[in-house]
């Protein structure tokens, strides 16, 4: 029987395997050219246009504000022979979580601007480099006499210091100075005591005939941070322990619920729903004249220089209850922090003290000038690009009045930080929607952090 | 013509030569390094899931179950502490229970609630009449929208003084909720944004009402069955293998529930912790407070309640699942 060669089904196999081989082939080439293309795309970015050492500079500032720190990283290079740093964004959400797997994984920034808040948890798992040991003693010396306290020590944990303020946070009222006029008040002359200025918000409050609040007089919160205007505060840092359900923390939650009572704190609600306030220059309702009196941070001097530089307005201090305590502060921020892991060290606290002001204060006020934020130091302060600065900008001087004030405070320097932040924020929102009363909030508030040291201790973690 | 069919490649193909004898040795030896070639060409093809599997699936799993025996801070080693975060869990820590609180209570309103809508809504375009393609396109769309477009959008829907929710309730002399800042409501607007994604089963449940067979609805016509008999008796019956998947997806869905409730409360679960779903504060737990170790114990906790809501189910189908047999 004759048989057509080529037709069994040996051979239509082989020629399928053939087939097979051919594509296979060409999956294989076009792999390699993709795995060429993306190995020498990879490089690209990282190349210096120098043969300085690169550094690598993680940062959490976009938009306006990235382009501040590409100036302050410009300056920076073009005065060195030895180091050039590469800046690189990385999103605020999960910032941490990138440094803490880029550090296990072997890939670390050399220098990163982290927050206060995730310093301490990090710094207790071993992972920041201690900076006192990169600095000379005169450094040394000079870091321990001149920063502000409250400065320093938000950087520290457990007695080392690991971060380094690059632009630390501080809160005041943001006054709007046309609307305390409409009412015959001079915005100069700030309400004395606590109970003065809710009276004033009241004044301040406009609302359409259905009764929906379309002007709020004042906004205030952060129980935090009002709380040591009141003799109080969650955190003792000469004892080095927790202080929660204290008469003068419930006082101060006290009095904050019964403003929000005041207002109706459903109504605040509502009218907040209805404000844009993002944090974006001229998204904030501050603006426009939504909001009369409003507690916010510092970085909001630059936004309104930029968005309404003619507007007229002032920055007030927390203002204390009758015999309360006056510039009350917490420190918060941008810390710069050099990972244990990091290959480049020398460089990279080169980098830190340019832009801080460990050394040569003259020098880093203007990177401080450059992003509006709270300096290192009376020397950086008292520098004259920073003076210029406050000449400019006069309502900024409220941040140094508190800062270099006795009741200007640093955040707990505790490994569970940002749980016990979570935890306050949890009580104040309870105690404002009536869920609980301040005295059971509080309370309650004692009895979760308590078991939550209590369960860490037990795991062994090392909180200090 | 001899039509050979198509083997998948990396199957192993039938030897042709003869086993036995020196030369069926070399044959044999020959033939398994075609089909070890044969094969790798195959195996070379599914590798990148097949890699993916073990690497991103089965090893976090494997993994998870391990670190949830260990004090792990992603920082340092994980030390094993035995089945210390399982007891903190359930005996010491009130959030665990709040937050599974409000998953089951979620589950219990959402689940059923997207059931009967997704139902209601393929028996309502299951009709043959101009234009139905359209609005089944129309009630489909909001499914294909992503979660985070979808609850950027329901925050200002839901949003008290200008939300378009409140401007209809105005209407009416009704002032709304503050919804999205009021612990009392923060449930019913996720319920809400969840049967707005009902599309999704609906499509599903459309495909099964197609799926029924003619005759039966016929026969029960000429037995002068009324429609909600023919519903009751033929339309539901012959839809619950559907409605069976459907509830087995969506009891699944709802205790992994994240996406939501992270937008919605800027990831802290608030207000009061209304929103602190399971898997919200498993992962707070994980990569916010920097207790990883204690995170697996809260996913494999969440696994075995899964496991057991889901093996209920099944249990259950036995009395109200027809597969037609």
């Amino acid at each position: 029987m004759d048989v057509e060669q080529g037709s069994g089904i040996g051979d239509q196999i082989s020629g399928q395997n053939s087939v097979g081989r051919t594509i296979s082939r060409v999956f294989l080439a076009i792999f390699l050219v993709c795995l060429g293309y993306g190995l020498i795309t990879a490089r690209a970015p990282s190349q210096t246009t120098t043969n300085r050492t690169k550094v690598i500079f993680w940062h959490r500032w976009s938009g306006y504000w990235e382009d501040v720190v590409k100036r302050i990283v410009g300056k920076f290079n073009a005065s060195q022979t030895d180091y050039e740093v590469v800046p690189l964004f990385v999103t605020g959400a999960g910032s941490d979580t990138k440094f803490m797997l880029s550090t296990l994984g072997g890939d670390p920034p050399d220098v990163m601007s982290m927050g206060s808040d995730s310093l301490p948890s990090i710094a207790s798992g071993g992972l920041l480099t201690d900076l006192e040991t990169l600095m000379t003693p005169a450094e040394r010396e000079y870091f321990h006499r001149v920063p502000y306290a409250a400065v320093r020590e938000s950087g520290q944990f457990d007695g080392k210091t690991y971060g380094i303020t690059i632009g630390a946070d501080l809160m005041g009222y943001y006054v709007n100075c046309a609307q305390l006029r409409e009412i015959g008040v001079d915005p100069d002359k700030p309400p004395k005591t606590f109970e003065e200025l809710v009276a004033l918000g009241e004044r301040l409050t406009r609302r359409d005939k259905e009764g929906h609040i379309v002007r709020l007089g004042l906004s205030v919160d952060d129980l935090a941070t009002q709380a040591i205007a009141w003799g109080g505060g969650f955190y003792d840092p000469k004892k080095g322990d927790l202080t929660i359900n204290t008469p003068e923390n419930l006082a101060c939650l006290t009095a904050l619920t019964a403003q929000k009572e005041k207002v109706g704190y459903k109504d605040a609600q509502r009218f907040w729903s209805s404000q844009n306030n993002g944090s974006s220059t001229g998204a904030w309702s501050f603006i426009p004249g939504g909001v009369s009196i409003t507690y916010d941070g510092q970085w909001r001097v630059d936004e309104i220089h930029r968005a309404k530089p003619d507007m007229d307005y002032r920055i007030w201090p927390i203002i204390p209850p009758a015999g309360g305590k006056p510039l009350a502060g917490l420190m918060g921020g941008n810390f710069m922090i050099i990972p244990t892991s990091s290959k480049q060290k020398k460089g990279a606290f080169e980098f830190l003290k340019f832009w801080s002001g460990v050394t040569h204060p003259e020098r880093a006020a203007e990177s401080f000038v450059a992003g509006g934020w709270i300096p290192l130091s009376p020397d950086v302060a008292n520098a004259p690009a920073y003076q210029k600065f406050l000449k400019e900008n006069p309502q900024f001087q409220t941040f140094i009045d508190i800062l270099a004030g006795p009741n200007c405070q640093s955040k707990p320097r505790i490994g569970y930080l940002q749980y016990y932040l979570d935890q306050i924020t949890n009580t104040q929102e309870a105690s404002f929607s009536n869920e609980k009363t301040p005295a059971v909030a509080l309370k309650d508030l004692e009895q979760t952090v308590n078991t939550e040291r209590r369960k860490r201790k037990e795991l062994g973690f090392d909180d200090k | 013509m001899v039509q050979i069919f198509q083997l998948p490649m990396f199957l192993p193909i039938p030897p042709l030569v003869c086993r036995h004898g020196p030369a069926g040795k070399i044959g044999v030896r020959r033939n398994m390094k075609s089909k070890f070639r044969d094969n790798l060409i195959g195996y070379l093809f599914i590798s990148p899931w097949l890699i993916g599997f073990l690497v991103f699936t089965l090893y976090p799993f494997c993994q998870s179950f391990y670190l949830s025996f260990t004090r792990y801070n992603i920082i340092q080693p994980p030390k094993f502490i035995g089945l210390a975060n399982y007891k903190m869990m359930f005996f010491d820590d009130p959030l665990f229970w709040a937050s599974l609180g409000v998953t089951i209570k979620y589950a219990l309103v959402a689940v059923p609630l997207v059931l009967v809508v997704g139902i209601g809504l393929a028996l309502l375009l299951n009709v043959n009449i101009k234009g139905i393609a359209i609005f089944r396109t129309i009630f489909y769309l909001p499914s294909i929208v992503p979660m985070v477009a979808t609850t950027s959008i329901f925050i200002w829907i839901l949003s008290p003084q200008v939300g378009l929710v409140n401007q209809i309730l105005a209407i009416f002399h009704i002032q709304g909720p503050i919804w999205l800042k009021d612990p009392h409501w923060t449930l019913w607007s996720l319920v809400f944004m969840a049967i707005w994604g009902a599309g999704g089963s609906m499509v599903i449940y459309l495909a099964g009402l197609k799926d029924i067979p003619q005759y039966l609805y016929e026969a029960a016509t000429l037995d002068g069955a009324s429609a909600i008999k023919k519903t009751q008796m033929i339309t539901l019956p012959m839809l619950s293998p559907v409605i069976f998947f459907n509830l087995v997806m969506g009891v699944i869905n709802t205790f992994q529930y994240f996406t939501q409730a992270f937008m919605i409360s800027d990831g802290t679960g608030g207000p009061s912790n209304s929103t602190l779903f399971y898997a919200l504060y498993m992962f707070q737990r994980s990569w916010k407070y920097l207790d990883m170790g204690y995170g697996s114990a809260m996913a494999w906790v969440l696994f075995i309640i899964i496991v057991a809501i889901t093996t209920v189910i099944f249990r259950s189908q036995k009395r109200w699942v027809h597969y037609g047999r």
